[in-house]
């Protein structure tokens, strides 16, 4: 009996620290990791390598020690827009990259270097005087750590945190600071993690920017993503951004509209962007499919994300939708800046710092035509005061033979602009860690400081006065490819009030109608049935007359 | 005569056409909501809650995770699950109208369709009641009048947070305080 007592309380203190174990899951980097080193094919153990077991102290001092093996890696990175965050597009000539364009969401990097630097695969960026020639700048680790650990917070100009620091400041928060030997030893691959890392994150938090890019992509089901699904394909994101010497295709400055070209053939020279479909399941995808032949007519006007992506945002994480600077601002009696959340109690709807947001998950898209021509609304460029400017706008026509519908996120914002010069505004909202000026808007809630300094760093003038204009960011929706078992139907498109209502320039059968063809259709229809009565009642006539 | 009852015939056989039709829209009704998903769902529970008739919220059940666990893609499906014992007590307590308790508990499905907009749909208890007897008649009448207030959806009212239920059990489902039914 005792035997069965002890037996029971032993069950029962083990499902107790089941119970209380916390149900959060180890970073996924880490899983990685642990799978990583059993399965690992690497030809090199990083953690062997006497260079990099020394005490590192910083981040460039872990940089030099790869560059001892990897000695072209930093060249090859100081060409790609990971590292300048500058970009001339051939086609437009615009100046475009990081540095250089305004979004609708935290709207620009000038005077904010120390905060938007966190996702810079660099050391030190905190302003417009950061040596971009320095190879020991360039961080390795944000891409190439497997341990999940390496962190870079916003504020520390792109460093990780290098000693044990409050954070953010004034929080009580503490956080430790990144191992930075241990992380160097365990380098590797690229993963969904490393990548995530910044690009989950674009617009200030999980899922804000992208709508098909957030943190439920780092471990997707096949439900989410078909090509991702980690007890599937487990596609990284290097499988598609297949990468040569550091230069990662695929770029939404130049996008490929419509991939005519036929899947890649190994050994041939192909210099098509390797990121598309069309790379590698060709022009004629569909197969087996009893619709195969008819679904293979779309291709040369759909995009394939447009059937194969029936939703963005479906990992259970909102997106964001639309932000409105013009409300920020507003403080409580006694002068503190405040947040509301909103129904869902996970998203704030209106915080001081920013003004008001929603958020929306399961987002059915909106469809255009895209050529892979996109123009942006860049500082100094007129705005449209009395409708809504689009900070970029894709190109594309049912007509010119090299567009395709593609699904888009539209994000809506409402940002500041010069009522003198009527172009965009760069508002200065966050300082670098530990730091304070009397012009930051996120400390101060000043505009008009905050735009003389953000106008200031990016060298443009000011006139003094301001006000917010609409604006519309559009980002071309390709990740979270579902299984084809969920692609769109026929109805969904082919209807009235379906998802390519507003698709203007082609016919399409159950959304369009031409009133002479339907007429003569239906007359065609009336003169089947007249035959067929009539033939019917000859018949039945003839063969009571001979019986 | 003849011709008189052949019409008659045809008349009831072409009405009953009709009715069997048209059924199936009267017996529930659908509207856009201007909202999203949550603010729909959230705007619906407090008006609930704030109906001073004795509702309570008795769950929020998903049917779409099942799917969705199953692999399969399906757009968001909520339904907000009410219940006030002022209108289910007396009809459990009668035997002869007591399968109704199927009906239970009240149900307002919000839900997003392939236009992107989020709509509202319910029973329309108050033609649905008509079927079973004046005691259940009267009772669906005043259920049909909470349930249009419950579906208002007022713009100058703030956005109030949506009342999650802790999970309880299987299904999606949960209670959130309350009677239950």
């Amino acid at each position: 009996m005792r035997k069965i007592i002890l037996a029971l309380a032993m069950l029962g203190a083990a499902a107790d620290a089941v119970l209380a174990t916390p149900a959060v899951a180890p970073p996924v980097a880490t899983v990685a990791t642990a799978a990583t080193k059993a399965a690992s094919k690497s030809t090199a153990d990083h953690s062997k390598f006497k260079v990099l077991q020394q005490d590192f102290k910083s981040g460039p001092e872990v940089t030099k020690a790869c560059l001892s093996c990897h000695t072209e890696a930093a060249k090859q990175i100081h060409k790609t827009k990971h590292w300048t965050w500058d970009y001339l597009n051939p086609e437009s000539g615009q100046r475009l990259g990081k540095k250089n364009i305004v979004n609708n969401f935290c709207t620009a990097v000038p005077s904010n270097y120390a905060f938007c630097t966190a996702c810079h695969v660099g050391y030190g960026w905190k302003d417009n005087n950061f040596d971009f020639t320095s190879e020991a700048n360039v961080d390795c680790l944000v891409c190439h750590d497997t341990t999940g650990t390496y962190k870079k917070p916003y504020g520390l100009a792109g460093n990780p945190a290098t000693k044990e620091m409050e954070y953010p400041p004034k929080s009580g928060r503490m956080i430790k600071p990144a191992d930075l030997p241990k992380i160097a030893q365990s380098v590797g691959p690229t993963s969904r993690a490393t990548c995530g890392a910044c690009h989950f994150y674009g617009g200030g938090g999980d899922a804000v920017k992208h709508g098909d890019l957030d943190s439920s992509m780092t471990n997707p089901s096949k439900y989410l993503d078909v090509h991702m699904d980690v007890k599937g394909l487990n596609f990284t994101c290097a499988t598609c951004h297949a990468t040569t010497g550091h230069n990662i295709p695929g770029s939404r400055y130049t996008p490929t509209g419509k991939d005519a070209e036929p899947a890649r053939i190994r050994g041939k020279q192909d210099t098509s962007n390797p990121t598309t479909c069309q790379n590698c399941h060709g022009q004629s995808p569909h197969k087996s499919a009893e619709m195969a032949a008819k679904l293979n007519e779309h291709t040369d006007k759909l995009a394939c994300q447009t059937c194969h992506i029936p939703q963005f945002a479906r990992g259970n994480i909102a997106t964001k939708m639309t932000w409105d600077w013009s409300t920020a601002g507003k403080l409580t009696a006694d002068g503190k800046p405040f947040v509301i959340k909103d129904s869902s109690g996970h998203h704030e709807s209106y915080n001081s710092k920013k003004g008001n947001f929603t958020y929306e998950s399961e987002v059915i898209p909106e469809y255009i035509w895209i050529n892979g021509k996109v123009k942006y609304t860049l500082l100094g460029d007129p705005v449209n005061t009395t409708g809504v400017t689009q900070i970029n706008r894709y190109d594309g026509s049912p007509t010119d033979g090299k567009s395709r519908i593609w699904p888009v996120k539209v994000f809506r914002g409402k940002q500041p602009y010069d009522l003198e010069t009527k172009s965009l505004l760069v508002p200065h909202t966050a300082v670098g860690y530990g730091e304070k000026d009397d012009t930051a808007y996120w400390d101060n809630f000043k505009w008009e400081a905050a735009l003389k300094a953000g106008a200031e760093a990016a060298g443009r003038p000011f006139g003094g006065k301001f006000d917010f204009v609409k604006t519309e960011m559009t980002w071309p929706i390709t990740h979270m490819v579902a299984p084809k078992a969920d692609a769109l139907g026929c109805v969904q498109c082919h209807s009235k009030g379906g998802r390519l209502e507003n698709v203007a320039g082609i016919y399409m059968p159950g959304r369009d109608s031409n009133r002479t063809l339907d007429f003569l259709g239906w007359l065609a229809a009336l003169a089947a049935l007249i035959g067929v009565v009539v033939h019917g009642g000859v018949r039945v006539y003839l063969s009571r007359k001979a019986g | 005569m003849k011709k008189i009852i052949v019409g008659f015939a045809v008349g009831t056989v072409l009405f009953a056409v009709v009715a069997w039709n048209m059924a199936g829209g009267l017996m529930f009704v659908e509207r856009a909501s201007p909202f999203g998903m949550d603010e729909t769902i959230a705007r619906i529970q407090h008006n609930i809650l704030n109906s001073g008739t004795g509702w309570t919220l008795t769950g929020l059940r998903n049917p779409a995770r099942a799917v969705q666990s199953d692999g399969g893609n399906v757009l968001p499906v909520i339904m907000v699950e009410a219940c006030s014992t002022r209108y289910s007590g007396p009809i459990l307590k009668d035997d002869s109208v007591r399968f109704l308790s199927i009906l239970m508990p009240c149900k307002i499905a919000v839900y997003k369709k392939n236009d992107g907009k989020v709509y509202i749909a319910n029973m329309n208890a108050g033609l649905m009641g008509k079927m079973f007897g004046p005691l259940v008649g009267d009772i669906m009448v005043k259920v049909a009048e909470d349930q249009q207030k419950f579906i208002v959806m007022d713009p100058s009212q703030p956005a109030p947070q949506m009342i999650v239920p802790k999970p309880a059990g299987e299904g999606g489902g949960g209670l959130a305080g309350g009677s239950g039914c």
